[in-house]
């Protein structure tokens, strides 16, 4: 499905996938990754890079899943860091609320970079040609990056397989964060792709199909705006809980109380109190399957408890 | 067409000693080369990461009575 030059590292949810373009004498890599898993993504394009530098990261979009590693490959490699335009001022500045670091309950760490990517910018990276398009709606500064040769779309999380990004635009008050999403899509749809590879999740060939699916999503969004602050939060709080494996059954209240994220499209979305509405996302997580109860603690669904 | 899931559960720390990661139990070429893999090779990755699972139980503390 892919050329040869484009190796697909998929990750999990924690880290985002790290795609590495590989050219004659370097490679660029897109996305980084998770700061806990940065020496792991560090083995990992080692690895890959088979004897080569490191000469370009870029990155999909600021957030703390695909930039995490970024700090790490700069000290190890001295790559071009290259963002998107308009995290530029987020990320040299480092503010850790905009970034949904402090305010998300999640880590980075701050990384120099050399230039910025912008819409319908053109450039190279594993022998091909690519456009960055802007591609807001789970971010509102995000790029995707496309190679009309090859037909091969790198997604971010605007789109999945099934699916797309939390929309935290949206969910934090920006009306322009729904219709910014459909634009998106509108946008994606236009184009002429054979091979998608998301930000998580394996590359896919259906891109019609995994449009269809987000669209229906999307819609569904539109007309439940609860319905995705429930989904969002039930994401946020997984997210979380990858990170630290475990958290007691009774510090979840507080713990929606306390992170801003989670207070606000508490607030935001439901009459309850932040530690109620956790109340019923964990019960509807539960009953899912997705977590699981043992000894008072909550545990996800495939973590180990040795 | 549906594909042999990957076995990251988000734990994503290599394990120097051991040689691989200490929550899919992957080493690291087999998680770089997962996405190029065959459904068969994907699945034999998956028999070798059961065999040192299995392996990695047996290595409980030493004064555990039950090891």
């Amino acid at each position: 499905m892919l050329p040869p030059t484009i190796r697909v590292l998929e990750r999990g949810w924690l880290s985002s996938n790290n795609i590495l373009c590989l050219e004659a004498e370097g490679a660029t890599l897109v996305d980084s990754g998770y700061l806990t898993h940065a020496a792991q993504t560090l083995a990992l394009v080692q690895q890959a890079l088979a004897g080569r530098p490191l000469t370009r990261l870029i990155n999909t979009h600021a957030h703390s899943d695909h930039i995490g590693g970024n700090a790490t490959l700069r000290r190890e490699y001295a790559c071009r860091i290259s963002v998107p335009a308009g995290s530029a001022h987020q990320l040299s500045a480092w503010d850790e609320d905009a970034l949904l670091i402090s305010s998300g309950h999640q880590q980075g760490e701050p990384f120099d970079f050399d230039d910025t990517l912008a819409d319908g910018d053109v450039f190279m990276m594993g022998g091909l040609r690519w456009q960055a398009l802007a591609a807001p709606g789970h971010e509102m500064h995000a790029l995707v990056y496309y190679a009309p040769a090859e037909k091969i779309l790198i997604s971010g999380d605007a789109l999945w397989e099934d699916g797309f990004g939390i929309m935290f635009p949206a969910l934090m008050g920006d009306e322009m964060g729904l219709p910014a999403t459909r634009a998106t899509l509108d946008k994606l749809a236009k184009l002429d792709v054979r091979a998608v590879i998301p930000g998580h999740g394996p590359a896919f060939a259906d891109h019609a199909g995994a449009l269809a699916r987000a669209y229906q999503r999307l819609a569904a969004f539109e007309a439940s705006p609860e319905r995705m602050a429930r989904n969002a939060l039930k994401a946020l709080f997984i997210f979380s809980l990858l990170e630290t494996r475990r958290m007691p059954r009774a510090e979840v209240g507080p713990h929606f109380s306390r992170v801003p994220v989670l207070r606000e499209i508490s607030t935001r979305f439901f009459h309850q109190g932040p530690a109620a509405v956790a109340e019923r996302i964990v019960a509807e997580l539960v009953a899912a399957g997705v977590l699981r109860e043992e000894a008072g603690d909550l545990v996800p669904r495939g973590v180990h408890t040795q | 067409m549906s594909r042999v899931a990957s076995p990251c559960i988000d734990h994503c720390c290599l394990d120097d000693e051991r040689g691989w990661c200490l929550g899919c139990y992957r080493t690291i070429e087999e998680i770089t080369g997962w996405s190029e893999s065959s459904d068969a090779e994907r699945r034999a990755v998956l028999q070798r990461i059961a065999v040192r699972r299995t392996q990695s139980i047996r290595h409980v503390a030493p004064d555990n009575p039950r090891s």
